[in-house]
């Protein structure tokens, strides 16, 4: 549609048509998943773009392949102008500071022998070249930063002396601590309590600002990713069912999986009785036709079983996959 | 007019750990009660004593773990002080318990029909394996399970029908009290929701009390009539849950927790987190145990435990409305 304004801010990120099989253990021959499929996306410089969808859906599967840390079956992961895929050596290595991962589980990915200092120490060293008391003042700025005070207690500490929250911040001021410009924080406050859950949301909304720094902030809860992103975007089954700025999609959600997760999301004002609902995960499999969601879909029709509907986009910057999107009959 | 029963009752209850660092407080003279065929919520963040609530009702403790102080009552009847025999008899069939990541722990090399059979021939001696079955297949129909699914073993079902299963097991016996610790905090959205509405269903018809344990407060807030809210082993508010999507008059902990919600809809888009750290439970701050993370904390909430203060339908502890109180009392 409108191409001359997508393009205004510079662009950080882009992915095109994104493939990533996995093989399975199946009862003789090779078998594999598919578990995202053509998946396209584009993420500004500065901005936030949330990845919202339920267990299964190929989150963690996108971001991990962002950051190289798993390379696609197909597809092209653009970043500030160059294919990812043909970094090796020591570019490969500039490549993973530029973009970082915040993991979902905070102590999973800490070192339990080390003390919460070394954590940032050993990345700023190195990456950025601090020595002595410059590199001793940057990491009291980083924990400050990351309000991990007072500093000078917390810095001789170890992993397992540190709250749940405490241990998200220390994860995020490793990152910080190589100065990427882009980070993938997946799930980075579902272990925590809704308490300090909001600090972290504010912490990385903050550095955003400070930082210029770009996020794919994924999660399965609506509502943070409405508070934290710039535009949501809905993944089932390893396909994109929606996107559009945050405000638009919880006002105006068009795909009924959105319509679904926004319903199931508490504090939602749509009541939908999900009583009766199946839990049936998505089939992932290889060659799968049609549209994931055609099992829950109370829209489903034989075309929906037979055609993969495509990416259409009905406004501005809302872009929705879905035969049926203009639909309004809809009981789960 | 004359009370009735509450299904559950607790007195000043108070649960230390005996660890080599100390005595953990990790409940702290906690009083309650809940009639049947209400959902009572207990929220308060990680550590504050929930779980060992819920294990000190069912008189599960840990070894280490000690009743210091009060009773616990279900059905009228002191849970501390029954012989091992009775306890047997009285868990499951008077009270049962949906535990904390309990989907994981599901016997992995038996069938579900199996560990749901279990349940009914520990409990009923005389009952033959053709009515247990029975029971068992309508078990699954209550929980929305296709019971051709008996024979699954649980790796064999998703995340969600797995917590299905364990609450089915926890109702087998028609408690009058069920309390569910967390059971759907592993689960995303919509799976969560469709059980939490099963939930609610199954209630409606069997009318047992809930005491509904979990972290998520807007879950929380919509799911249970009244809310107790825990912070370092105390309910420093009990109230009811229609008072907490409005901003009046909490404990300064309750509206911290209110605050740090992102909530989907409003306009207004800003969260603010509660600063500092939950607390050392072997060592509990003076006074009120809230006044290092308090904004309105002054000298004497450093040192006096503040009372309980009623207003409208909640039970606040703290001292900011003594001077409310004191403005009640002499209008
Ligand atoms: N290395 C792997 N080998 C095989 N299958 C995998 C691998 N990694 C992920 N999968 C499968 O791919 C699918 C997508 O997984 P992914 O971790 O991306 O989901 P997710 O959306 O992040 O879910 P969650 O919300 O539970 O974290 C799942 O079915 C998962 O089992
Ligand atoms: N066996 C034990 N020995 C010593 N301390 C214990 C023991 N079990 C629990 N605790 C402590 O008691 C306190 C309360 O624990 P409890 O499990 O009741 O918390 P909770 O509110 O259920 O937390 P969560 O939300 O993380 O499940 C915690 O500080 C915990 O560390
Ligand atoms: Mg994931
Ligand atoms: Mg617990």
């Amino acid at each position: 549609m409108s191409e001359a304004i997508v393009k205004e801010s510079s662009t950080l990120v882009q992915v095109e048509d994104l493939v990533i099989k996995f093989p399975v253990r199946g009862k003789g021959e090779k078998k594999f998943i598919t578990p995202v499929d053509r998946v396209s996306l584009e993420i500004k410089k500065g901005e936030v773009l949330a990845l919202v969808g339920e267990s299964g859906s190929g989150k963690t599967t996108i971001g991990r392949a962002l950051v190289r840390l798993l390379t696609p079956t197909d597809g092209k992961i653009i970043v500030e102008g160059k294919a990812i895929d043909e970094y090796k050596g020591k570019a490969l290595n500039e490549y993973r500071q530029t973009a970082q991962m915040i993991f979902q589980d905070p102590f999973g990915s800490l070192n339990p022998v080390k003390t919460i200092e070394s954590h940032v120490k050993f990345p700023l060293k190195k990456h950025q070249g601090y020595k002595g008391e410059a590199l001793d003042q940057k990491i009291t700025d980083l924990l400050v930063q990351v309000g991990l005070t007072p500093v000078n207690e917390i810095r001789k500490k170890y992993p397992h002396e540190l709250s749940g929250g405490q241990r998200q911040r220390l994860a995020i001021a490793r990152a910080l601590a190589v100065n990427p410009q882009f980070i993938v924080a997946d799930e980075p406050t579902s272990m925590l309590d809704v308490s300090i859950r909001a600090g972290i949301l504010q912490l990385m909304n903050d550095l955003k600002d400070d930082f210029g720094l770009s996020y794919l902030y994924i999660t399965h809860d609506l509502a943070s990713a409405r508070y934290f992103g710039d535009r949501i975007m809905v993944l089932y089954g390893g396909r994109v069912m929606e996107i559009a700025e945050s405000k638009e999609l919880i006002k105006n959600p068009l795909n009924p999986y959105t319509k679904l997760l926004l319903a199931a999301t508490p504090g939602s004002e749509s009541q939908i009785d999900l009583t009766n609902m199946t839990n049936e995960p998505p089939d992932l499999t290889e060659g799968r036709q049609g549209c994931p969601f055609v099992h829950r879909c109370p829209l489903v029709t034989d075309l929906c079983k037979e055609k993969v509907p495509a990416l259409e986009e009905v406004e501005d910057g809302h872009v929705v996959a879905c035969h049926h999107y203009g639909s309004q009959a809809l009981t789960f | 007019m004359e009370e009735k029963q509450p299904v559950l009752e607790l007195e000043n209850v108070s649960v230390g750990y005996d660890s080599t660092a100390g005595m953990v407080q990790a409940v702290n003279d906690v009083s309650l009660k809940i009639y049947e065929n209400t959902i009572v919520g207990l929220i308060g963040e990680s550590g504050s004593g929930k779980s060992t609530l819920g294990n000190a009702i069912m008189h599960l403790l840990k070894n280490n773990a000690v009743l210091t102080n009060g009773t616990i009552k279900v059905m009228g009847k002191e849970v501390h002080s029954m012989n091992k025999n009775e306890l047997r008899k009285f868990r499951w069939s008077q009270m049962s318990m949906v535990f904390q990541s309990a989907m994981n722990a599901l016997n992995p090399v038996l069938t579900i029909e199996a560990q749901i059979l279990d349940v009914y021939r520990s409990h009923y001696k005389n009952m033959s394996k053709k009515e247990a079955r029975a029971r068992a297949r309508e078990l699954m129909e209550i929980v929305s399970i296709d019971p051709t699914h008996l024979n699954s073993y649980p790796h064999e079902l998703s995340g969600g029908m797995r917590q299905r299963v364990v609450i089915a097991i926890a109702i087998a016996l028609d408690p009058k009290l069920v309390i569910m610790d967390e059971p759907t905090t592993a689960l995303d959205v919509v799976v969560q929701r469709s059980i939490l509405d099963k939930i609610k269903q199954i209630q409606k018809v069997k009318k047992f009390a809930i005491l509904f344990i979990s972290h998520d407060f807007s879950l929380v807030s919509e799911l249970a009539s009244k809310v107790a809210i825990m912070y370092a082993g105390r309910f420093i508010e009990v109230t009811d849950s229609k008072s907490l999507s409005h901003t009046d008059q909490h404990h300064p902990y309750t509206e911290g927790l209110i605050n740090a919600i992102p909530h989907l809809t409003a306009e207004e888009v800003t969260i603010t987190g509660i600063p500092g750290n939950p607390p050392n439970l072997v060592d509990l701050p003076s006074g009120c145990a809230y006044h290092p993370r308090c904004q309105f904390a002054t000298e004497r909430c450093k040192t006096e435990r503040p009372v309980v203060h009623q207003i409208d339908n909640r039970d606040v502890e703290c001292h900011l409305y003594d001077a409310v109180r004191k403005e009640v009392l002499e209008s």
